[in-house]
């Protein structure tokens, strides 16, 4: 019997019939198959395991136009627009230290030096909420954690958090 | 001039910035980052501003008529509610020509310590005042006051009490034994006095106690009914920002926590307090060089019992959590083990959950090896004092300096110093574990309803025209859902709600229930405007059948007169005949009175959702309001239904919303909602004549029927 994704379409997107631009007011813009969408979504699909991979495209109105398959299949000009759109869509800061963690009322709240995707460092407090649910591990090496607003912020490799910072962190990591 | 300033933290190309986007009352919109303007324009031009929710950020972008869409600002997710606000401000701005700024804009910053506030909690953690949050608990104790006030003075004499034996064994040994003169009745009257103060003692402190613990149950029954009464007299927004889980979490735990530390260590800290101070004075009183001995462990004693415990609390809590893990997977497997053994993954699930279980029994093993390390030593330390003073009290016995009935009272006294020591370590640990409980408690209590009650309401008949006014609504305010909804309904009209999911069909009807408020324009009855309108009055005149109704662990005759307070058996019977629900409840074993168990679960959905429309109309509202109640069934017993239905809404004015178009057919009007609001109106007939959306709808449900027909087939 054939795989179910020969029995559906997927919607993958023939990158020979799409062009990918950024527009001045600071979206990103398709032209496929004789359309012209002035301002397109794109969301990762696998965020975690296929950040580069699968991304579904969508208009405005949230419906799906298709999905590209790898965003390295793109023309270098065009590849460069989908990976900064999709920079700025997710902002996930990279945690290099845990300077503290106190329990308040209920809440932890956290001071982590963080480095941005373009390599900016800076500081900053947060407040998480149930840390159970909160402060995941997404492997046995790395962590995603979110705070009360929403933010979250990633540790992708806790063997380079000193040895203050994880022992900060221990008593969260399960 | 008046000004709207919406703070975002990240720059166009996602780096940190401290940028400000001001709306001004000049109707202005600028951008103002890091003390420079970056761009300025009427916020006429442009058509809508909106915000963008992204993954842990968001954007705000201006909409154009004639071009393409732009980005403002950028921002984290905690700027989110306010770029909200901010949009909500220039499109009211855009809309009417008129600026409106809101009187109080939320703090999200301590102006204190400049820490960030979470969102739930009104007070900074860090710089809330523990005393205040502990005076106010104190209020709660008030009726009590004098119940109170007696069994602690009892309490503090039960303590003298207890502290009698040492000096009566002293002077019992000093003057009677250890020269020798002492007689058998002088012996019989010190060991009676020292019977007797124990009695005393004992008898006082028993006493006391269930005074006490009377007093403060009541305390804690007082203020768990006070949370759980404005958990019910809330708005709906209260279960929006809330989970059910928090909100029961602060009604019943919370309270506990309260109530538990009240009557257990409320009661003995004064105790604890009066013994250890009494007991130093009377020991420095009878040698100061004696005493100070005895003191010597006391604050190497409690800076290492703090340390450790903080460790421990640490280390113990991950153990909770662990716990708490093998819990969760245990709780769900056996849950859902119909679905796991029909996919035949049982070695996977025996994996996950050996693995949790194997974590947790490793940080148990550790914990408790470090526990058996550190008590020892701690116990060692606190027994420094008993060996000084058999040392040093022996040595100054033998040189004549003391009696030995100083020593004797000396050692006896020990218990007297170190046990509230112990135990008023502990203190500062319950006290932080109680104000956190008494915080959430009050924020609760604090909270206030959007959903206001005028003082005098024009409580009008609910009958009539219910007409919606340019009804701007959104449950998250940068996301609104209804955009200027007009919408006059006639009394006695049936009006079917069509559209989309997500266009607002069932935010429409929450807003005639007043489950909340409109953000702008106004929704009247009667030509009364819904905000002067109490909330009781509205509800007990208006009738509502939902998808999944909520059916009480109770019997028939219980969930249908739920409905209306005091109804008659006649009345029951009535409506349960109405919503064709007579017959399955009479074939019943115990007709009415049959149990239906919690939620209905014992029951068809047919049947659950007959008694939901029995519940309805037995107060026999004059609005009723159909938010897909039939939707969840199966065409054969929607048939049965619909016929129940057709007689129920018959003259009274009724709001429904229906995922079968057929169900609607019979409507007076259809009103079909898009994302932009009403876009067409009319009778099933009139708007499949003019083959605009609701034509598109029902031709796409005609087609999948037919297909789902043929497949079936």
């Amino acid at each position: 019997m054939e795989s179910i994704k020969d029995q559906m379409d997927l919607g993958i997107m023939d990158i020979k019939q799409a062009e990918f631009y950024a527009t001045d007011g600071g979206f990103v813009g398709l032209k496929y198959k004789g359309e012209d969408y002035k301002h397109v979504v794109l969301r990762r699909i696998m965020p975690s395991k296929q950040p580069f991979n699968y991304i579904s495209v969508a208009d405005i109105e949230n419906k799906e136009i298709a999905i590209l398959k790898a965003v390295d299949d793109l023309p270098e000009g065009q590849k460069n627009v989908v990976l900064t759109e999709l920079d700025n869509r997710y902002y996930s800061p990279e945690i290099l230290d845990v300077i503290s963690v106190q329990d308040k009322l209920g809440y932890v709240y956290m001071e982590m030096r963080l480095k941005n995707k373009k390599g900016i460092e800076y500081k900053k407090n947060c407040a998480i909420k149930d840390v159970s649910r909160n402060i995941r591990m997404t492997s046995d090496n790395s962590i995603i954690v979110f705070d009360v607003d929403g933010n979250r912020y990633i540790g992708s490799d806790l063997k380079k958090l000193s040895r203050q910072s994880m022992r900060k962190l221990d008593a969260y990591l399960f | 001039m008046k000004a709207f300033a919406f703070e975002y933290d990240l720059k166009m190309d996602m780096n940190p910035v401290e940028g400000q986007l001001i709306f001004s009352e000049d109707g202005m919109v600028r951008a103002v980052e890091n003390g420079a303007e970056v761009f300025a324009f009427d916020a006429k031009t442009l058509k809508e501003a909106k915000v963008h929710a992204g993954v842990g950020c968001g954007l705000i972008f201006a909409e154009y008529e004639n071009a393409p869409d732009k980005v403002l600002c950028r921002f984290s997710m905690s700027g989110l509610k306010m770029a909200g606000e901010f949009c909500k401000i220039v499109n009211f701005y855009k809309l009417t020509g008129k600026p409106a700024f809101p009187d109080e804009v939320e703090k999200r910053v301590c102006e204190k310590c400049g820490r960030a506030m979470v969102a739930e909690i009104r007070v900074c953690v860090f710089c809330y005042d523990q005393f205040s949050v502990i005076k106010r608990a104190l209020s709660f104790l008030r009726p009590y006051a004098k119940t109170i006030t007696i069994s602690q003075i009892l309490n503090s004499i039960s303590v003298i009490g207890f502290l009698i034996p040492p000096i009566i064994m002293r002077v019992l040994i000093d003057r009677h034994l250890d020269e020798g003169i002492g007689t058998w009745g002088q012996i019989m009257i010190f060991a009676g006095a020292l019977l007797l103060s124990r009695v005393i003692s004992n008898g006082l402190e028993i006493f006391a106690g269930r005074r006490y613990n009377r007093a403060t149950i009541s305390v804690f029954d007082d203020m768990r009914t006070a949370t759980y009464q404005k958990v019910q007299s809330h708005s709906m927004t209260l279960f929006a920002k809330r989970t059910p889980g928090d909100l029961i979490r602060r009604v019943m735990d919370d309270t506990d926590t309260i109530g538990e530390f009240l009557n257990d260590i409320g009661r003995w800290v004064l105790e604890m307090i009066l013994m250890f101070t009494i007991a130093s004075v009377i020991l420095f009183f009878t040698n100061w060089q004696l005493a100070l001995l005895v003191l010597v462990p006391v604050p190497i004693v409690s800076f290492l019992m703090w340390s450790v415990q903080k460790v421990l609390r640490a280390r113990f809590e991950r153990q909770w959590r662990k716990s708490s893990r093998v819990n969760t997977i245990l709780h769900d497997i056996i849950k859902g083990i119909r679905t796991v053994k029909s996919f035949g993954n049982e070695k996977r699930e025996i994996a996950k959950f050996s693995k949790a279980n194997h974590d947790l029994a490793s940080i148990s093993s550790q914990n408790e090896t470090l526990w058996g390390i550190l008590f020892p030593p701690m116990s060692f330390l606190v027994s420094v004092g008993e060996f000084l003073i058999l040392f040093v009290g022996g040595w100054m016995v033998l040189n004549g300096t003391i009696s030995l009935g100083v020593m004797v009272q000396f050692t006896m006294f020990l218990w007297a110093i170190y046990d509230p020591l112990r135990w008023l370590v502990n203190v500062p640990r319950w006290l932080a574990n109680t104000t956190t409980s008494m915080v959430k408690v009050f924020e609760l209590l604090d909270d206030e309803s959007e959903i206001t009650e005028v003082a005098s309401p024009n409580n009008v008949p609910i009958k009539g025209k219910v007409d919606y006014k340019n009804v701007y609504f959104g449950y998250k305010s940068y996301e609104p859902v209804l955009k200027g909804v007009s919408l006059e309904i006639q009394p006695g009209e049936m009006i079917g709600l069509v559209g989309k999911s997500g266009v607002g069909k069932s935010t429409l009807i929450n807003l005639a229930m007043r489950l909340y408020d409109p953000n702008n324009g106004k929704i009247t009855i009667n030509e009364a405007d819904l905000r002067n309108i109490s909330p009781d009055h509205l509800h007990e005149n208006m009738g509502v059948v939902f998808q999944d109704s909520f059916l009480f662990a109770g019997s028939f005759y219980e969930n249908i007169s739920y409905g209306k307070h005091g109804a008659t058996y006649e009345e029951v019977i009535a409506a349960a005949k109405a919503a064709n629900a007579h017959d399955f409840i009479t074939q019943s074993s115990d007709g009415y009175n049959t149990l239906i168990g919690e939620g209905g679960q014992s029951l068809s959905g047919g049947e659950r959702q007959r008694l939901s429309i029995a519940r309805a109309v037995i107060k026999n509202p004059d609005i009723l309001i159909l938010d897909e109640a039939t939707s969840s069934l199966d065409v054969e017993t929607e048939a049965s239904i619909q016929e129940s239905l057709t007689r129920i809404t018959k003259g009274r004015t009724t709001i429904a919303i229906a995922h079968r178009l057929s169900t609607l057919k019979n409507a007076d009007r259809l009103v079909v909602l898009d994302k932009n609001g009403v876009a067409e109106v009319g009778t099933h007939a009139e708007l499949l004549k003019k083959k605009g959306i609701y034509y598109g709808l029902v031709m796409a449900q005609r087609q999948s029927s037919r297909k789902e027909g043929q497949e079936t087939a």
